[in-house]
């Protein structure tokens, strides 16, 4: 028992060890304290490593609550450990500011007398049903002898991978080179998407990269327009570090009201309470008023914006010479000038004003008053806006929102100027950096009209039974993607329905169990994780693969404005786990596959790094520098410490510098230097003329599919996302004592009169169900002209499938959200809200409308915590005092 | 009420009438819940006996709860005289986690942020049956004073400290704290000295 009124200090000796937050895409700096058990710091300043008296002041970053203590084993020897955010960081959470989530890191370690006590050990492999612990030599082996199998009989397009997209760029180069330049597969897709391919394809065809703003941007500016999220809420850091401080005011475009809404309220800025999914109109609407006052940046479209002539001469996408080249084809909404763009808009009907206000649910008013603080100039002077966007303006209307939303960035001259830019906010942080070798685009099954090759959708792929093995690292599929029920119910009819089980330990036994179960139509699925995930691991998995993460190994990984820092190993991994890039690469020699021989995660690191020239994430001179220097790559990074690097590296006379902002042309540029690449994105729009590209954006594209979707009778809008004091699936959180007290369970936000009308109360458990569940099937090669392009067509020609779905979470009852519309945590473990999405991906771009589920609501019964002062509230979240 | 409050800190007035509650609040039901198993060598640290802990707190009388009014927060120092042990005593008007009186709507918190130490002095809201300390003037957290201080939504990383409070008839008394005030390493005075 502990009273939980004290923890212990770190004595002046320490040791300190820099890394940065596993979490959100801020990507804080922290320092880790740690030293042998049985000694501890004293209070005055010379006697603990904080070099502060105690207490210590307010806003020091140098108090350490209880969550940030643990104690783990180093060289296998117990040791207290400390974990704070820095205290002395100058950069993004400067002075040592954090959120709930980085703030009780030291929770989330490896310990055994814990709640994290069941980390992953040791390889298992499923004999009779029951996961057994087996040599990683055993695993590896059936793993290896069923995959040459599969290759052989099967061919590379029954064998798939899997996996995040963002656990350090040592792992993901390792997952790229092993599907993409030893197995080439096409069979490949990340942990928030079915297929590779862009995920703000609107934005990229503008030619803005969409993590081109630094966090200073957001300090600078004076309006704000926010997209489908809260910074507050999920990019904790850049909020209250750097938008609350800036000034901005913020207009918020989203559907349901949180703290950071309120905060901008109350200081001046906005709130469009937008209906799910229809943030087009917002924009049309909003960039059309623009032009109409003739509060456009006109001076900025005439140097930046790219023209006909540009356009069609073949300098910007236009019609012959475009790597997108099927979208601008399709001539609806391909690239115009901004003349043509204009006389397009002020004729558009979607475009006016009142239409766009009825069916997103805006007022009039509104739109017009963000508008003007966007762009009206206040005693001659323009406001400087920036955009920032996230999942609920690209997980719903994919193409259509991020299309829209730059031309009306573009309008107001945002794009490439401190306090003007246009930019994702981010979610998880940026741990891809290199390519192996380019996906196999050709090889695809799939293809749209005129023989244009496009990414796999997997999970439709898997659908349809052709993928007989799985490589599944870090994500929890099938519950992170659409119709997730389906897609489980797929999965367990192709492994555990399948009459071949592994019914001994032996290994080449195993390997024939599992060779006839591919054979016979069924799969064989690897499971990689720090935790055994339901029910990709615990059920489905015929071998689990146990990983070391965080703080295990030394890894490296960029935020949300591309800095990249060294996240240090500082204790020993449980047991016998191993770092990704480790356990594919011993997977990949025993493939017979060459090129795999990587002694360290440094190794893997100074590999990647010449594949990442090119890119926004470039560190490829970081590399080479080190080199001249004598120096390993990750310890020149090491020395970086919580400041690191903004990426892309580059070499300015002998000096390794990093990059504030893309596409400014205030950007020193000259005579690039050794391994520098001056991209011309680095000074300009990333498109063949370096300006950038408005797009038509027709809300028909996407009115047959909105309208099919739409709520009716007594079901709901059942939009999801992240909250505060969650991260991801909650796999650390619910092994956090406290986090796990805040939310032991998941929520659902429910408006007053949706509730009434339900006999729902907070703290009852609700759940949310739907048998309208849209499943696309089949049609992996499109021939004719439109083919497959519009959601009638897919009804039409048989594509359409309905399945079924449904969650449980407790209520909360609250005016946060609008009636006729419910909110709830995205990845919640047991309770999957995905279960309730369409899997009808954007014809355009293949992504999914997370955000657009809908359902039907009933009581359960009550949680344990309607009636507790213990755990859970069910207080509101967004709360200001009231104006006096 | 500030005028009855009895500022001569230090235990021992009587001894505590109630170790059971409060043994209970310092340790059980996920108000302070790290997870002990069967201790490893070298894994547990060392704890006091909690009742010993306990009873290290001063008890410091407050004043008299018929004399609170509703919804209006009375400021005091707990567990010493110290800029950062400055708390708060409220009547909520509905009941509370540890809440004491009649009504078992009175409870007490330290008034620092535990995110970093932002002050929620005069920072309370009644929005409905809800009784919510913050928004925390710095970065926005709130804290649930009808369930032991918990965040509602936010930064700090523990709940609100709790002050427990004991009633001796209308008399209302400070005898102990749930969950460590910001920026100290113990909640209990010790005496650093150099070299030590
Ligand atoms: S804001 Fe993001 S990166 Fe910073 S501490 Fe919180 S979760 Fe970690
Ligand atoms: S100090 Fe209170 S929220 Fe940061």
């Amino acid at each position: 028992m502990t009273a939980n009124d004290q923890v212990p200090l770190p004595p002046s000796g320490a040791r300190v060890t820099t890394t940065a937050c596993d979490y959100c895409i801020v990507a804080c700096g922290y320092k880790v304290f740690t030293w042998p058990v049985g000694t501890e710091g004293g209070g005055l300043a010379s006697q603990n490593a904080l070099g502060v008296d105690f207490p210590a002041p307010a806003l020091s970053g140098r108090w350490i609550s209880p969550s940030q203590h643990t104690v783990v084993r180093i060289g296998g020897q117990p040791h207290h450990a400390v974990i704070i955010a820095d205290p002395d960081a100058t950069v993004v959470n400067r002075g040592g500011n954090h959120s709930i989530r980085g703030g009780t890191l030291a929770q989330k370690c490896y310990r055994e007398d814990g709640p994290t006590r069941d980390r992953l050990k040791t390889p298992l492999l499923r004999v009779g049903g029951k996961l057994t612990p087996v040599s990683w030599d055993t695993a590896l082996g059936v793993m290896a002898g069923v995959s040459k199998h599969v290759l052989h009989e099967h061919g590379e397009m029954a064998w798939g991978m899997k996996t995040y997209s963002y656990q350090y760029f040592e792992n993901t180069y390792a997952i790229s080179k092993l599907a993409f330049e030893s197995v080439k597969t096409p069979c490949y897709s990340e942990h928030d998407k079915p297929g590779p391919g862009n995920d703000t394809a609107g934005m990229d065809d503008a030619g803005l990269i969409t993590f081109s703003a630094s966090y200073e941007d957001y300090s600078l500016a004076d309006v704000i327009y926010i997209s489908g999220t809260d910074p507050w809420e999920t990019k904790t850091v850049l909020f209250t570090e750097w938008m609350m401080k800036g000034g901005a005011k913020l207009i918020f475009a989203m559907p349901r009201r949180t703290t950071g809404v309120a905060w901008a309220e109350r200081n001046g800025g906005l709130f469009l309470q937008v209906k799910p999914g229809t943030d087009t109109l917002l924009h049309l609407a909003m960039t059309r008023l623009i032009l109409e006052q003739g509060w456009q940046d006109q001076e900025f479209i005439d140097r930046w914006v790219a023209n006909t002539w540009e356009i069609d001469t073949g300098f910007g996408r236009g019609v012959r010479n475009t790597p997108w080249q099927w979208r601008t084809t399709w001539g609806r909404s391909g690239a115009v000038s901004f003349e043509d763009y204009k006389k397009w808009l002020l004729g558009y009907k979607y475009a006016e004003l009142d239409r766009a206000a009825e069916i997103s649910g805006v007022s009039a008013g509104a739109i017009r008053r963000a508008a003007e603080l966007l762009s009206k100039p206040v005693s001659g002077k323009r406001p400087k806006a920036s955009f920032c966007f996230e999942k609920g303006c690209y997980w719903s209307n994919n193409y259509l929102n991020t299309a829209s939303l730059a031309n009306l960035g573009l309008v107001c001259g945002a794009g490439n100027r401190p306090g003007q830019v246009v930019s994702r906010g981010g979610g998880h942080q940026r741990g891809w950096a290199s390519n192996a070798a380019a996906y196999p685009i050709t090889q695809s099954p799939e293809k749209l009209p005129g023989r244009r090759r496009k990414e796999i959708d997997l999970d439709r792929w898997v659908e349809a039974g052709q993928l007989r093995f799985a490589y599944v690292i870090g994500t929890t599929w099938a519950q992170a993607m659409a119709a997730s029920q389906e897609l489980a119910g797929t999965f367990r009819r192709l492994t555990r329905g399948n009459p071949h089980q592994i019914a001994s330990a032996d290994a080449s036994a195993a390997v024939e169990a599992l060779k006839r179960r591919v054979d016979s139509g069924g799969m064989a699925i690897v499971h990689q994780d720090i935790y055994l995930v339901d029910p990709i691991g615990s059920e489905l998995a015929d071998i689990v693969l146990p990983a070391a993460a965080w703080g295990e190994d030394d890894f490296t990984r960029a935020n949300g404005e591309r800095r990249m820092r060294l996240y240090s190993k500082f204790y020993d991994p449980p047991g016998a786990a191993k770092p990704d890039w480790w356990i594919i690469a011993q997977f990949a020699r025993r493939m017979g596959f060459e090129g795999y021989d990587w002694e360290d995660s440094n190794d893997v690191f100074v590999e990647g790094a010449r594949f990442s020239r090119g890119g926004m994430l470039n560190y490829h001179p970081l590399v080479a520098h080190a080199k001249q220097l004598g120096r390993r790559p990750h310890e020149l990074l090491r020395e970086m410490g919580t400041t690191g690097i903004q990426l892309p590296a580059r070499l300015i006379k002998g000096e390794l510098v990093g990059t504030k902002r893309l596409h400014d042309p205030s950007n020193e540029i000259g005579t690039p230097e050794g391994p520098t690449v001056h991209s011309q994105w680095l000074y300009a729009f990333n498109t063949h003329s370096g300006k950038a590209l408005l797009h038509k954006t027709p809300w028909e594209i996407f009115a047959d599919f909105y309208e099919r979707i739409t709520p009716k009778g007594d079901e709901v809008w059942v939009s999801n996302g992240r909250i505060n004091e969650i991260w991801q699936s909650s796999f650390d959180d619910q092994r956090k004592p406290y986090l796990k007290r805040r939310f032991p369970d998941t929520f659902v936000e429910i408006h007053p009169q949706d509730a009434k009308a339900r006999g729902i109360e907070s703290g009852d458990v609700v759940e949310i169900w739907s048998d309208d569940v849209l499943v696309q099937t089949g049609g992996f090669v499109g021939m004719e002209g439109e083919d497959l392009l519009s959601f009638q067509q897919l009804e039409q020609k048989g594509h359409i499938r309905v399945g079924k779905g449904s969650c449980r979470a407790v209520a909360v009852v609250t005016d946060a959200v609008r009636p006729g519309g419910v909110f709830t945590n995205f990845l919640w473990p047991g309770s999957p809200v995905n279960s309730l999405v369409h899997r009808v991906p954007d014809p355009i771009t293949s992504r999914y409308r997370f955000k657009l589920a809908k359902g039907r609501l009933r009581k359960v019964g009550e949680s344990p915590y309607k009636r507790s002062f213990e755990a859970m509230t069910f207080a509101p979240r967004p709360v200001m005092p009231r104006a006096t | 009420m500030a005028s009855e409050t009895d500022t001569s800190a230090g235990g021992g007035e009587k001894p505590p009438t109630c170790l059971t509650r409060r043994d209970f609040l310092l340790s059980g039901s996920g108000a302070a819940t790290t997870i002990m198993l069967a201790s490893l060598p070298g894994f547990a640290r060392a704890q006091e006996p909690l009742a010993l802990r306990v009873a290290a707190y001063p008890r410091k009388r407050l004043g008299r709860i018929s004399r609170l009014q509703l919804n209006q927060p009375v400021e005091f120092h707990y567990p010493y005289e110290h800029a950062h042990c400055r708390s708060f005593i409220v009547k909520l008007g509905v009941p509370a986690g540890a809440g004491v009186g009649p009504e078992q709507d009175v409870v007490a918190f330290n008034a620092l942020c535990t995110h970093q130490g932002g002050l929620l002095s005069g920072m309370y809201l009644q929005e409905g049956a809800f009784r919510l300390a913050g928004p925390c003037p710095i970065h926005l957290s709130t804290f649930d004073l009808t369930r032991h201080g918990l965040i509602v939504a936010g930064h700090a990383t523990q709940s609100l400290p709790q002050v427990l409070l004991e009633t001796d008839g209308d008399a209302v008394y400070a005898t102990g704290m749930m969950g460590l005030v910001y920026g100290f390493s113990s909640n209990l005075p010790r005496d650093w000295k150099e070299g030590g």
